[in-house]
């Protein structure tokens, strides 16, 4: 049997945006601080440039803190009582060198039931395209949230 | 790509493990990372008391970090620019402090788009054997065909 779910379809289609979100070479160093990175190529700015960037590149996962920042409406989701984050995908379109502007627009993908041994969960995805100062697309983040009964 | 230190396409097969590689998130690393992601604090990241009246054991690992530490561990093995698509489900809540064995198999490659792709699946651990994360990965790697 098909379920079906309640809430606010006419948020798909709507882009919300945000940024301009500076990426310098700061906000790199604080990122790989964090989760231990040494990788030249992240931490030193001659060696990026040795390899042809105008300054080190910053980490593939980097743009996922950045959607925090999008303001996301409630989709008005009928199901459940809890929420948590259920998955998270990045894909890498170009890279994001220290001194690129990024700008960050999100839109709601998918909203779909899911039933297994634990029972039905409610899994709401967004998606969001992070564009660099050129208007060259750098990369995509989905974000998945699941409801539970 | 620059600077070869990682595999190149021809070195790797269907099978072929990556690691495991143990990483640790300690209590200053999410910290720090819940300071940079702009995430308000004490938060169930980082706080005993929050994390338990959310039904937690304790101060988590955010997936966001937990996503960071894993694609680390990949461009560690494959190289800085290699990582093309992570797509992880959080499985467990991941602990502080603890040991976290980062693996992946290769299930795939192929040549697409002028690329020399693999696909991998990907699993972060506990050292019992807990399943916290897991998902795929595409990475892109140099060939050495004509070198």
């Amino acid at each position: 049997m098909t379920m079906e779910l309640e809430y606010n379809r006419d948020l798909y289609g709507v882009e919300h945006e945000a940024g301009p979100f500076e990426i310098t070479p700061e906000l790199i160093q604080t990122f790989n601080r964090s989760i231990g990175e040494t990788n030249a190529m992240f931490t030193d700015h001659a060696t990026a440039q040795a390899a042809g960037y105008s300054g080190v590149l910053a980490p593939p996962t980097l743009v996922t803190m950045l959607v925090r920042n999008v303001e996301l409406p409630d989709i008005e989701l009928n199901f459940g009582v809890m929420r948590f984050h259920a998955g998270q995908r990045v894909q890498s379109r170009a890279p994001i060198v220290a001194g690129d502007s990024l700008m960050a627009s999100s839109h709601l993908k998918e909203v779909y039931p899911k039933t297994g041994r634990s029972g039905t969960m409610v899994f709401t995805v967004w998606e969001t395209t992070f564009t660099n100062q050129d208007g060259l697309v750098v990369a995509d983040v989905q974000e998945s949230y699941a409801s539970r009964e | 790509m620059p600077d070869q230190n990682g595999p190149f396409f021809e070195d790797v097969d269907l099978g072929d493990e990556i690691g495991p590689i143990e990483l640790v998130a300690t209590d200053d690393n999410v910290v720090n990372f819940c300071e940079l992601w702009g995430n308000p604090m004490p938060n169930r990241f980082t706080s005993q008391e929050i994390a338990e009246k959310s039904g937690l054991f304790g101060p988590i690992v955010p997936g966001v970090m937990s996503m960071a530490i894993m694609s680390q561990a990949l461009t560690d093995w494959a190289g800085p620019e290699s990582l093309k698509d992570l797509d992880l489900v959080f499985r467990q809540p991941v602990p502080h402090n603890k040991p976290l064995l980062v693996s992946a198999t290769i299930t795939d490659t192929r040549e697409e788009d002028g690329k020399n792709l693999i696909e991998c699946d990907v699993l972060m651990m506990g050292e019992a054997g807990e399943r916290y994360v897991g998902g795929t990965a595409i990475i892109a790697l140099p060939s050495n065909r004509g070198q």
